[in-house]
């Protein structure tokens, strides 16, 4: 239990962190918020099923422009602290500390993709009927957890770099079109689609959509519990690879000496 | 009872390299030797000083020591756990205490940054609370544990590093140019608490370039430049080295670099150096004869402004320089 309780510190720790630090609303809020709302209005068309469509897009753009952000300050925010000594010393292995700031991220992530939702909602007079609620809130928090998984591998790639701002600056929009965020897949070129399915987000959204719209016809030919299965099994690839990712990262910075210097 | 003879340090042959590179099509590869075959133990109980100018070692030392970095060669144990294969089992055993601004969570509490450390840590939590308020009583910042770390001085600063570093209750401690920074009131405070870690039974490893501090604290002393120990002894003996010598002190102003050459060249001289102190300087010359070499410094130093020139005792920062002269 001490990792676990490692976990749930870092999540504590990294919530008294946000609160403790507004600005932190600026990248991790607005700025996803304010770009969702400039794709919405691009989007918007006469057709109510696809401003829906579009609305529960944006949601997931804010939720995962936070998570792709937060995870790029994982372990560089504790080297601007000069901190990271003390975290890499710890007994508990970084994996268990950084996954607790990853899910605090994510959970940032969800409260903004449901604020984008809500205000999307008001803006553009669209009521949000949800087809089936209870499976609606499941593929929310299971995409919450995939993201949080995605968050790991992000973050663990990152933790040996200096220059993770700009990383993941870059892949920002990669993912905004490539999980069907924006426009269906199927708009997109072919042979992006295997990026596309690589993504858990991309499974999550296409759940949110079959839950929340009673005739979704866009979807994959998977359907709801299929999308949440190929999701799941992305979640725990994710994860096995971070684990795997941060006992060599561990080997790494202490043998390049790298992980302290910012 | 512990065993005062027990040894919970044990480095053989430590060897640490640096590799950097430059250049992108013809790339050239450097290695630095940061650390060059180096061996000491030492025995529970002991307050171990590691003593060294910058660059020479000292830090990489102690961040092989605490499992930061992996050692090229060589084998180090901590309290019979080996720092590469063991290497959680020696971090819940270690506290390791850096001095400078930086360290800690300036946005949150005292009390937020030593529950998230003691959580992370593995304090068990039936325990942690009351282990908080012991030790911030320790470092006397009980009454301002709930205050933001930014609004604290640089001297509660380096208390709450010292808090931050004993939260599980190590039974060995690292500590990393602790006073560095500090003013004269906050070091001393620093020192103290060292002392009563050594007193409460703990072990200690300090790095210093502070040659009082070495001497006022360290049962024994490692003397480290450009990588290699060149001296391992008690304060005492360390002295002993430059027993047949006398320092020739000089305190003014406007001295060159080249007044310190033509210095070093005098017959007789063994070291010079020379610090500074807002704008007065102090040069402190090692000579084996200072009645025959009084007269010619004075010669060499007349259009200079020396406001004082006393002869002295060699002390323990002699010894040092001594040691750590360019062409030992």
């Amino acid at each position: 239990m001490p990792r676990l309780r490692a976990t749930v510190s870092s999540f504590r720790h990294q919530a008294a962190m946000f609160w403790a630090e507004p600005q932190w609303i600026i990248p991790n809020v607005i700025a996803p918020f304010v770009l969702a709302m400039v794709v919405l209005m691009i989007y918007r068309e006469p057709s109510p099923e696809a401003v829906l469509y579009a609305v529960l897009g944006g949601g997931m753009m804010g939720m995962w422009g936070n998570t792709l952000y937060a995870s790029g300050f994982s372990i560089q925010s504790d080297r601007w602290w000069g901190t990271v000594d003390a975290i890499f010393a710890a007994p508990s292995p970084l994996i268990w500390i950084i996954g607790g700031r990853t899910i605090w991220n994510a959970f940032v992530g969800i409260v903004n993709g449901l604020f984008v939702l809500v205000a999307a909602m008001i803006i553009f007079q669209t009521p949000l009927e949800i087809a089936d609620f209870p499976l609606f809130i499941l593929a929310f928090v299971l995409t919450l957890l995939s993201l949080a998984a995605l968050g790991m591998l992000f973050s663990a790639a990152f933790v040996l770099t200096r220059s993770a701002q700009v990383l993941t600056n870059g892949l920002e929009f990669p993912i905004y079109v490539g999980t069907g965020s924006m426009f269906p897949i199927f708009l997109l070129p072919y042979w992006t689609h295997p990026l596309s399915y690589s993504l858990a987000p991309t499974w999550g959204i296409d759940a949110i959509r079959y839950a929340a719209l009673s005739d979704y016809a866009q979807g994959f030919s998977a359907g709801y519990w299929g999308d949440l299965l190929y999701m799941m099994i992305l979640a725990v690839f994710y994860l096995t690879v971070s684990i795997w990712l941060y006992k060599a990262v561990d080997h790494r910075a202490r043998k390049t000496a790298n992980l302290m210097r910012y | 009872m512990e065993d005062g003879n027990e040894v919970v340090i044990d480095v053989k042959g430590l060897v640490r390299k640096y590799h950097s590179s430059t250049g992108i099509l013809h790339q050239k590869r450097r290695e630095t030797v940061a650390v060059d075959n180096i061996d000491f133990q030492v025995r529970r109980g002991e307050l171990f000083g590691l003593l060294g100018p910058n660059g020479a070692g000292k830090t990489t030392t102690i961040k092989v020591l605490t499992t930061l970095l992996l050692p090229t060669t060589g084998n180090v144990s901590i309290l019979g756990y080996d720092v590469v294969k063991q290497s959680m089992e020696v971090r819940k055993r270690i506290g390791l205490i850096l001095g400078g601004e930086r360290g800690l969570y300036y946005r949150v509490t005292a009390r937020q940054n030593l529950r998230y450390f003691a959580d992370i840590y593995g304090v068990p939590i039936s325990v942690r609370d009351r282990r908080i308020e012991e030790v911030l009583d320790k470092v006397n910042l009980l009454d301002k544990a709930d205050t933001r770390v930014e609004d604290y001085s640089r001297g509660m600063k380096q208390r709450l590093h010292i808090a931050k570093g004993i939260i599980h209750d190590p039974e060995l401690i690292f500590m990393d140019e602790l006073t560095i920074g500090l003013d004269p009131e906050a070091a001393r405070d620093a020192r103290d608490m060292t002392k009563e870690l050594v007193a409460d039974g703990k072990t200690i490893l300090l790095t210093t370039h502070y040659m009082y501090e070495a001497d006022e604290l360290c049962d024994r002393i490692g003397v480290i430049t450009r990588g290699k120990i060149v001296a391992l002894d008690t304060p005492k003996g360390l002295k002993s080295l430059v027993k047949d010598t006398s320092v020739i002190e000089v305190e003014g102003f406007g001295v060159t670099e080249r007044d310190l050459e033509s210095l070093r060249a005098l017959d007789g001289v063994r070291t010079v150096a020379a610090s500074m102190c807002e704008d007065k300087q102090t040069l402190r010359v090692q000579v084996g004869d200072p009645v025959s070499l009084l007269p010619k410094v004075t010669h060499l130093l007349e259009d200079r402004n020396v406001i004082g020139m006393k002869v002295k005792e060699p002390t323990l920062e002699d010894a040092y320089l001594w040691l750590v002269r360019e062409d030992a």
